[in-house]
């Protein structure tokens, strides 16, 4: 299994070449404090959604599936391949989203709290879209997956702005008088619930693939 | 020696295409050539070997283990080539040893390595770069690699000109020099097969329509070539195929030098495969 991740890195190695470059140069003028910490959370974004499925693309191109099925590690294995492959990007993402947290906090830029709250709702939401999506992209092929993908991507966008036209308010002012810690508590919740969709998620894609033929 | 393949009552429907009773055995040490036209089942056979489709009826053991139950031991030691390239183009020879090494318990990437460099293959190039010949090259050194018992090979020489494809038949008639290797490969190429293999099994219409040692089928079998009068007065019980031409016919006999006997004033010719695959395909039935 571990030979199926590591091509899933290989074959994703120019674009993740890119991804690393461009948020470093981001992350240098952030400090200098010309960016806030949105371009985090567009990195943890890209590198969580984008590249398992580009994933899936590398391989509808190469006809590896039938490959990968004719392999010694079972159906079972290169799907588990798959979603490990999205989990270990998720946690560099997360990883790499405290660590520009707590420097911009070192450096005076940002409040540590605040910037970490939104590292963890950015990583949970990610990781739910990765666990709706992969199961997809084993049903329907990754580009028919991608109109899925934009659609869960758009969808809230275009229900908080109808909300906002509608003058629908939520109120979260009972989230001031939450402590710290309890605040923490409960934003690490969300990353951890995708987490459990995840699990779900795999099994499901297994089930999808047990059925397909190649 | 245990058969390497044994296939029973193989049956999978596709709706407009059916694989029908395939009973089809490959005896270890040995190489079968599986032969037909395009869409004629070969494919389909070697993919329910190997589990890529479910089966609607049969049982499929290789090298004496259920294909179903016992898939993951029996993968340990098959080596597959297919038509074309499964490697990714951004990948290169030294990524695909890296990627492959930990799916195979017997993996050995100093044999991968040797094949590299016998077949010419750079490892840091980019399979992008790669012309079809090294791809299919690059695909037979994985196969390789991992010390299969079997290799599966579909078309494994299409596309290929004939000194690569002599190079890679070269390689498997190397591989079955031990005698616990065996080979079952398809092939438009007949004349590889009369080359290389020592059993000749003829899927026509999802159905196996000629299974034998090759050497029999190119000892026994013969064309006649005679004239519609002729044709008329030999029993149809002798004739497998007939086909009529403008200037006279030409059948397909299954027992020449009996045929001779009986027959003899007619001129009866050694026949290849490719012939007697034209004469099954395209010939009638009397």
């Amino acid at each position: 299994m571990s030979g199926l991740i590591l091509k899933d890195f290989l074959t994703a190695r120019r674009a993740l070449r890119s991804y690393f470059t461009i948020p470093i140069f981001y992350f240098v003028l952030t400090v200098m404090g010309m960016f806030d910490l949105t371009f985090v959370t567009v990195f943890m974004t890209l590198l969580v959604m984008l590249l398992p499925m580009g994933a899936f693309s590398y391989d509808e191109q190469a006809k590896w599936d039938r490959y990968a099925m004719s392999l010694p590690l079972g159906r079972r294995g290169v799907v588990g391949a798959r979603y490990l492959f999205a989990l270990l990007l998720a946690l560099f993402a997360g990883a790499f989203g405290t660590a520009v947290c707590a420097v911009l906090s070192v450096t005076g830029k940002g409040d540590l709290l605040e910037s970490l709250l939104t590292i963890l709702a950015t990583l949970a939401v990610c990781i739910w879209m990765v666990a709706i999506l992969l199961p997809l992209c084993y049903k329907l092929g990754p580009e028919r997956a991608r109109i899925y993908m934009f659609v869960l991507v758009f969808a809230p966008i275009i229900l908080m702005f109808l909300a906002v036209r509608l003058g629908i308010h939520i109120d979260l002012s009972f989230l001031d008088g939450l402590s710290d810690g309890a605040l923490m508590a409960g934003f690490a919740l969300f990353p951890l619930s995708g987490l459990l969709a995840l699990g779900v998620s795999y099994f499901v894609s297994c089930a999808i693939v047990e059925r397909k033929e190649f | 020696m245990n058969n390497a393949i044994e296939i029973r009552g193989l049956c999978k429907s596709y709706g407009d295409f059916s694989l029908q009773n395939i009973d089809l055995t490959l005896p270890g040490g040995s190489i079968l050539g599986l032969i037909g036209e395009n869409g004629a089942g070969k494919t389909t056979t070697m993919k329910c070997i190997l589990n890529l489709i479910r089966r609607d009826a049969g049982e499929i053991t290789v090298l004496g283990r259920d294909s179903i139950a016992q898939e993951r031991e029996i993968k340990q030691d098959v080596g597959l080539v297919m038509d074309e390239c499964f490697f990714h183009d951004v990948l290169r020879p030294l990524d695909v040893g890296r990627v492959l090494a930990p799916a195979y318990r017997d993996w050995d990437a100093g044999l991968f390595r040797d094949y590299l460099d016998k077949f010419g293959l750079p490892e840091k190039k980019y399979i992008k770069e790669f012309s079809r010949g090294m791809k299919m090259k690059l695909s037979l050194a994985a196969a390789l690699a991992h010390h299969p018992r079997l290799l599966i090979l579909d078309e494994a020489t299409a596309g290929l000109d004939p000194v690569v494809r002599d190079e890679i038949l070269e390689e498997f008639l190397g591989f079955i020099c031990d005698e616990d290797h065996s080979i079952l490969i398809s092939s438009h190429i007949t004349s590889d097969l009369e080359k290389a293999a020592d059993y000749i099994a003829y899927l026509h219409g999802g159905r196996v329509v000629l299974s034998a040692a090759k050497d029999d089928i190119l000892d026994n079998y013969g064309r006649v070539g005679c004239t519609r009068e002729q044709l008329a007065a030999i029993d149809p019980a002798e004739l497998v195929r007939v086909r009529r031409e403008t200037f006279g016919c030409e059948a397909l006999v299954a027992d020449r030098a009996a045929f001779r006997r009986r027959y003899p004033d007619l001129t009866v010719d050694k026949i290849a495969l490719e012939d007697i695959m034209l004469f099954i395909g395209k010939g009638e039935e009397l």
